[in-house]
């Protein structure tokens, strides 16, 4: 069984000579300036990374930021699928880790931030996008490795709100199967191109996108979170209950 | 090298895959005596699947043709769920996860929140986490020595491992006091010090272990109808099993060189121990049970080396009471049992996250599956089940 | 058993509980028996299985010691079936199935917070709240998980109720209107205290 991964540098997809790309090993290339107009300084790896990957999809990167040592890089959702194998040709991560999706709207509110309940996640309420961004409410998100250069890359796009659609990653990485069905599944974003998509986890019958933000646990709305409770009375001790029953039977 | 072919016109399903070829005189004969294809429902409860896995195979004969692992009988909705949790909450959501291994799926969520709010918990602490994990990794691996010779007709070696487990879980209990789940990693350090006498328990605890690593050793591995049944069977080949997501003891009996505890961003005090990754270049059964083994006896030495480096001093840092997590992203990995754990986690400055992406190891090595199963029998199905090695909890979160 | 349903030979409790009067006869040597045969079908589901698996499979716990025979190879050999674990909506209609193959009569041994009542996932969209909505369960074992020793526990508890049971057609029918025991619940400990 051979697999495109065993001859490691197939393929640049414009044409590049692939020598260029593959015999220097990165950690000891002259690392490229960071960017002037980049909002931060990229380390010396996620700059290497990050020029490998300007080279090939111009201006389909939208933003990139450094964060705790991983490289972040938000792109077009036309290049979706294009990052896939831009990611495993040049970039060398021949590993994927997941492909999952997020939902910016606003948490609901399960508890104010002043009124002393520590036992129930206090959110703000205004939208945020994260660290590089976005424009839109849903995002997917993946993030690939390289087993050999031991480096990894986080790659955002946005899709839009009312028909999320990006392009799949399982022509290059067959891994990516099941989590872009769970990603449908979860939030409902649709993976144009991917073999066989159907629920993952949940049985058929169910119905609505149990990840989205505003899918509610009905558990929760049915009996709200009780709060900081201390102590719970003994059986019985509540003043609502009656008398504790004597126990033992007919003993 | 020519660069003619893009990469998606190389895929394996699109291939003619050797194995296929291989039974192609079995194929034939069927056709001339006509038998059909029958399915065969493994599970969702079954012996062989460690739990609730069910996986449809298409037969011809004794001969899978097709198989489609059906997930989602343990789907519990962690990540939603998350999001509804404080942090300190979220820690005793997540140890069961991957319920063999509780503590060491609480260090990289830890250790992400602590990223986030700039907290490095105390070297003492450090070591002790660090311990706690790899004795997590042992009891899960003890138990797979015995359990995978289960699977091929052993029964005795499964006792074993639970006899060993048994050794481990006793550490952990009186350490954390949880046998099971221990709940044990706050934000910025651990719950309690080591109670007296747990060093010098360990070392008598290690050495034990690492007596019955040698009997695994003769008794399974060693065995003639053992290595019958798992040599050369279910082989997996390092670059397609990357592909997939396949990570840890898995990849590394496909020789794949990578252990995040060495390779990945440094975490606890593996940058301080002098451990070696163990490697196999088959990629069958057999090198799945062999490099657990031998990570099962190097998991004993790295926690003696501990027990003689651990330093004095405190257990936990300077943390506020009410946990509060600044804004921010972070991904954090870690070198689990079973593969590579993840968690991506998203703060927006609340008391709980707002979004929590776990990427366990078990699903991307059981995602694996259809393309394994193809072409292989029926018994060996069972032992390739087995010797991937996954837990229910873990695929299916 | 015709001279039994028949109330030929000696009838059971007239109510089924912890401390109903004891059968007597042949029926107090049928309870005997099935009580120390109970062919135990195991459906390890979450944590609780590998608790389950160390109290059946370990040299530390030896459940077999008790009469348990944790090896029938499918449910319709089976006389009790402990679920442990996590029960979720997709699993449920398999296990409504398995436990109608049971021949009667069975038993169920609801094995830790989840079967019991959704445990942590209480508020999860997937997860079954408590597997007495689908299946009538005899006793409860409380824990996340339960230690092995709760579960030897559970068997010795149901094995003191199936003594005490009368064996008759009707009084079998009505054995589900009995209280559940719960393992370690106010009840048990007082009918424990109660006996010592």
């Amino acid at each position: 069984m051979t697999d495109p991964t065993t001859e490691p540098d197939t393929g640049a997809p414009r044409g590049e000579p692939v020598a260029d790309a593959t015999t220097e090993p990165a950690p000891e290339l002259e690392t490229a300036e960071p960017e002037p107009t980049g909002p931060s300084p990229l380390g010396e790896v996620a700059a290497e990374l990050f020029a490998r990957l300007e080279e090939e999809l111009g201006d389909g990167i939208v933003d990139r930021a450094e964060n705790h040592g991983t490289l972040i890089v938000r792109v077009r959702p036309e290049v979706w699928s294009q990052v896939a194998r831009v990611a495993r040709t040049r970039l060398e991560c021949d590993y994927l880790s997941f492909v999952s999706g997020i939902d910016w709207l606003p948490a609901p509110k399960e508890s104010d931030d002043g009124d002393g309940d520590t036992s129930s996640p206090a959110q703000p309420t205004e939208q945020t996008v994260g660290v590089t961004g976005g424009d839109t409410r849903f995002q997917v998100f993946g993030h690939v490795q390289s087993t050999r250069r031991h480096w990894g890359v986080t790659f955002k796009a946005d899709v839009s709100d009312n028909a999320p659609e990006v392009g799949s990653w399982v022509p290059v990485y067959p891994g990516a199967d099941w989590h872009e069905r769970e990603c449908w599944e979860m939030y409902g974003i649709n993976f144009e191109g991917h073999p066989a998509m159907r629920k993952l986890y949940l049985p058929h019958e169910f119905e609505g996108n149990p990840a989205r933000k505003d899918f509610p646990l009905l558990a929760r709305v049915v009996k709200p979170w009780p709060g900081l409770v201390d102590v719970e009375p003994m059986p019985g001790e509540a003043d609502d209950e009656a008398a504790p029953t004597p126990v033992g039977g007919d003993a | 090298m020519s660069t003619t072919n893009p990469p998606e016109e190389t895929m394996p399903d699109i291939e003619i895959d050797p194995r296929d070829l291989r039974h192609l005189a079995d194929a034939q004969m069927n056709v001339e005596l006509d038998t059909g294809d029958m399915i065969l429902n493994l599970g969702p409860q079954h012996p062989a699947t460690h739990g609730t896995l069910r996986v449809v195979v298409r037969l011809d004969g004794e001969r899978v043709i097709s198989a489609d692992p059906v997930i989602g009988y343990m789907h519990r909705g962690y990540e939603k769920l998350t999001e509804f949790r404080t942090y300190p909450q979220i820690t005793t959501l997540i140890n069961r996860i991957d319920w063999l291994s509780s503590f060491a799926n609480e260090v990289p969520f830890i250790d992400g929140a602590e990223k986030l709010m700039g907290v490095t918990a105390p070297p003492r602490a450090q070591y002790i986490r660090t311990m706690l994990t790899e004795l997590s990794r042992i009891a899960t691996f003890v138990l797979f020595l015995g359990e995978m010779s289960l699977q091929v007709g052993g029964i005795t070696p499964a006792f074993f491992g639970f006899r060993d487990r048994e050794h481990i879980l006793n550490l952990i209990e009186s350490a954390t006091g949880g046998r099971f789940h221990p709940n044990f990693n706050r934000i910025g350090g651990i719950k309690d010090d080591l109670p007296w006498g747990w060093l010098s328990e360990t070392r008598s605890a290690m050495q034990k272990v690492l007596d019955s690593c040698d009997d695994f050793e003769d008794l399974v591995a060693g065995n003639e109808i053992f290595q019958a049944r798992t040599r050369s069977i279910g082989i997996i080949p390092g670059d397609l099993g990357a592909t997939y997501g396949v990570s840890g003891s898995n990849l590394r009996a496909s020789g794949v060189d990578w252990d995040l505890r060495r390779d990945g961003a440094p975490y606890l005090v593996y940058p301080e121990l002098d451990f070696k990754v163990w490697t196999h270049p088959d990629g069958d059964s057999y090198a799945r049970y062999m490099v657990r083994l031998q990570e099962t006896r190097e998991s004993a030495r790295m926690v003696v080396q501990m027990l003689d480096q651990i330093p004095e001093g405190p257990i936990m840092a300077k943390v506020p009471r009410i946990i509060k997590v600044p804004e921010g992203e972070v991904w954090v990995e870690t070198e689990n049992p079973l593969g590579q754990m993840g968690y991506y986690i998203v703060s927006k400055g609340g008391t709980g996250p707002f979004r929590v992406k776990i990427r366990s190891a078990s699903f991307s090595n059981v995602s694996i599956l259809p393309w394994l199963l193809r072409g292989v029998y029926v018994p060996d199905v069972i032992t390739i089940l087995a010797s991937l090695y996954f837990i229910l909890g873990d695929i299916d979160r | 058993m015709g001279l039994v349903d028949g109330g030929a030979l000696g009838r059971g409790a007239k109510k089924p509980g912890l401390l109903g009067t004891p059968a007597r006869g042949v029926s107090w040597l049928l309870n005997s028996s099935r009580r120390y045969s109970l062919w135990m079908f195991q459906w390890g589901l979450a944590c609780c299985a590998i608790e389950m698996g160390a109290a059946l499979a370990s040299p530390r716990y030896d459940a077999m010691r008790l009469g348990v025979i944790p090896f029938p190879a499918s449910p319709r050999q089976a006389d009790l079936v402990v679920i442990s674990g996590t029960v979720t909506d997709k699993m449920a209609p398999a296990i409504k199935r398995l436990y109608d193959q049971m021949p009667d009569p069975k038993y169920v041994i609801s094995m830790g917070s989840c079967a019991n009542c959704g445990g942590p996932y209480w508020d999860s969209y997937s997860v079954t709240k408590g597997i007495d909505q689908i299946i009538p369960v005899d006793v409860y074992v409380p824990g996340c998980p339960p230690r092995p020793e709760a579960l030897l526990q559970a068997i010795v508890m149901l094995q003191e109720r199936i003594q005490l049971e009368g064996v008759g057609n009707d009084e079998m029918q009505q054995r589900f209107r009995g209280e559940p025991i719960v393992v370690g619940g106010a009840r048990e400990l007082a009918a424990e205290a109660a006996r010592t």
